[in-house]
């Protein structure tokens, strides 16, 4: 493990996350050129990110949009009495 | 400002998210549907006070978020930063990269065997201050700044939590490969 292979695992999330600096990910980018090792891991990582976004997420029941609406109607009729 | 009128309009598209994310934070599907219920209630509510063309997705999770905290963590309020201790960075492929005779796409493979219970089960393990971030930033999307504005906390908080709680994630993710038989025989 080099210094440059050091850095790679050090930034490896503010990379793949696009919160990085200009400088850190130029240095990167160069360094997984000619890092087969680093390069393994970026991309195991990059795809373990799109495996928890696309299989992370839960859907709610059709129910629960009508009674959101209906909440809001209710809420809505109540303060247009308290106008009136 | 905004009008309240153009609420629902605005909104109910956020809704379907604004649940999943309660169900992972109470891990229970009635509570999550009161939290999000409270939540359209209370955003509702302040409508008028929302700026309009600013970002209200975050500003209905940080409602989302406050209105969990409020709900359900006031017996618990001390910090789980201990609970996690010391990870090795790049945890899960270190981990499978020790299996015998893994290659790096193999590696990669293994991931396509996680199906949706598995990494729901990885997320809701999480410890709480853990949980929150990783959930924010790998589900549902929001940036650094929009995360440390949603939860309150500063952005180099939010960056070392999502960084332990990724690898805390990943031993989980680790730990039930191995139970299930994914990544091949145990050691």
């Amino acid at each position: 493990m080099t210094n440059a292979c050091e850095h790679a695992v050090e930034y490896i999330y503010q990379y793949l996350d696009d919160e990085i600096t200009f400088v850190h990910r130029s240095r990167i980018r160069w360094h997984l050129r000619n890092c087969n090792a680093c390069c393994g891991a970026y991309e195991f990582e990059t795809k373990l990110k799109a495996v928890v976004r696309e299989r992370g997420r839960s859907e709610p029941s059709p129910e629960l949009l009508t009674t959101l609406r209906a909440l809001i109607e209710e809420e809505r009729a109540n303060s247009d009495d308290d106008v009136s | 400002m905004a009008d309240q009128a153009n609420f629902e309009r605005d909104a109910m598209e956020y809704a379907p998210q604004l649940y999943s994310a309660a169900l992972r934070m109470t891990r229970n599907p009635a509570d999550a549907e009161d939290v999000v219920q409270e939540t359209f209630l209370k955003a509702y509510r302040a409508y008028n006070t929302f700026q309009e063309g600013t970002n209200l997705k975050a500003w209905l999770y940080r409602i989302l978020t406050n209105t969990y905290i409020n709900k359900y963590r006031k017996q618990q309020r001390r910090p789980s930063e201990v609970e996690l201790g010391e990870l090795q960075d790049l945890y899960l492929y270190r981990r499978l990269g020790e299996e015998a005779g893994a290659t790096h796409s193999a590696e990669t493979e293994v991931l396509e065997q996680f199906v949706d219970v598995n990494i729901i089960e990885a997320l809701e393990s999480l410890p709480e201050n853990f949980r929150m971030p990783v959930l924010l930033a790998d589900v549902e999307d929001f940036s650094y700044k929009e995360i440390a504005e949603i939860l309150d906390i500063p952005i180099g908080t939010v960056m070392s939590r999502l960084h332990r709680g990724r690898k805390a994630l990943q031993r989980k993710l680790w730990n039930l490969a191995q139970e299930r038989g994914i990544a091949g025989s145990a050691p």
